[in-house]
């Protein structure tokens, strides 16, 4: 290590001293493209849905959802529902990955289909809570409720959303099941402070 | 003397490097290329917001940002919407570069040539502007539509029998959604030719699809 040392200091006693700075500037752009292409590559589709077993579950009951096959084909896929769509909370996702990562090589909490079913209803809760205590941050990445037209919803929704305005709910409350199989237990609306 | 200055702080540098400070030089670089790299990608994503686009220069505001307000793609029944970036800048990294440097022929446009600074202006360019953008999105096979509507992901039985039957028509004769989809965020052009009277090279749409 100190020989490496001693070489860069040979050369940046040199002419070379623009040399050092100059390779600090690769290295560090390098480091730092690699890790925007991780960030962009975790958030695909094809990544999430195929990297490991467990969520190949999840992509299966996705399939032919709403949010994955429509009149338009306008998607949201994996990622824009379930990776924070602010700078720190995805840095700190993409941290939480290592839970994911855990999970699979280490504890297999649900590495077989009967062993997600008995989860089901937990991680349920988690996406759940999580989503409510952010105002279903994600879903509004894409739904923006000011350029929603209430005269191109059937008349139930418009009823159903003042509803919700009136007394302070947020999508989740009621468009859960959606995408994936509802579980077994007490939905959203029924999850107050006491569960977080 | 002032042409002495950058020896005078090549020898600092050289000074620092040669001590145990070389590796602040290295660290220095390192930081620098996060800077930069970090300015870049700011850059990028700011100029690509539809509030950086429809309000930084009155030709945008008082002309296509205006007309594209409470068209489907700015207002619906599920508040998803497309504006400015999604249809107008590159869903693909180099094709994308290429388009933020040539923003400077806007300044140019802007602050020099001052090509559509006034409603007549534009008006009597609105021909020209779009069928420059009918051909490049023929190009590109609507790269930019595609990059929301996922044609394999179309639901054809929820569509109207009416879609239903033109985009099977549509796909035989090989026409792009532009082709028949144009004027429907900002005014028609009127007198002129549509996007499927214009003439594109076949050979250009796999170069469109890359630039």
């Amino acid at each position: 290590m100190s020989k490496v040392l001693e070489k860069i200091r040979n050369w940046s006693s040199a002419p070379g001293a623009l040399g050092v700075l100059g390779l600090g500037l690769g290295v560090g752009l390098v480091i730092f493209a690699s890790l925007g292409a991780f960030m962009v590559h975790a958030n695909s589709e094809s990544f999430c849905s195929t990297a490991c077993h467990e969520m190949t579950y999840m992509a299966a009951e996705y399939k032919d959802s709403v949010h994955d096959r429509n009149r338009t084909g306008v998607r949201a896929a994996c990622n824009d529902c379930h990776v924070p769509h602010a700078y720190i909370p995805n840095y700190l996702a993409k941290l939480g990955l290592l839970s994911d990562v855990w999970g699979h090589f280490v504890t297999h909490s649900i590495d077989t289909k009967e062993k997600l079913e008995a989860k089901r209803y937990e991680l349920a809760k988690r996406v759940w809570l999580d989503m409510k205590s952010n105002d279903s941050r994600e879903c509004r990445h894409c739904h923006n409720t000011t350029k929603m037209d209430p005269e191109k919803q059937t008349e139930k929704a418009q009823a159903r959303h003042a509803k919700a305005k009136r007394e302070g709910l947020t999508c989740v409350d009621c468009h859960f099941g959606i995408s994936h199989k509802e579980p077994d237990g007490p939905g959203p609306q029924e999850l107050g402070a006491a569960d977080q | 003397m002032a042409r002495n200055r950058p020896l005078k702080l090549l020898a600092k540098l050289r000074g620092w490097t040669a001590s145990k400070k070389s590796i602040v030089v290295l660290l220095t670089g390192f930081v620098a290329s996060l800077a930069i790299l970090g300015l870049t990608a700011t850059t990028i994503v700011y100029t690509s917001t539809e509030e950086f686009c429809s309000t930084t220069c009155h030709e945008m505001t008082t002309n296509v940002a205006m007309e594209y307000k409470g068209t489907v793609h700015d207002k619906n029944r599920t508040g998803v919407r497309a504006t400015c970036p999604d249809c107008h800048i590159p869903h693909s990294q180099v094709p994308l570069y290429i388009r933020k440097m040539g923003a400077v022929h806007d300044l140019w446009g802007h602050f020099i040539t001052g090509s559509i600074n006034t409603r007549e202006k534009f008006e009597a360019k609105r021909q020209e502007l779009a069928e420059r953008v009918w051909i490049y999105m023929k190009e590109n096979d609507s790269r930019e539509c595609r990059g929301c509507h996922t044609a394999a992901k179309m639901d054809p039985e929820k569509q109207s029998e009416k879609a239903q039957a033109r985009h099977a028509k549509a796909k035989k004769e090989r026409l792009t959604c532009i082709d028949c989809h144009f004027a429907i965020a900002h005014n028609e052009p009127q007198g002129g030719v549509g996007p499927q009277e214009l003439e594109v090279d076949r050979s250009l749409i796999s170069k469109g699809a890359i630039f």
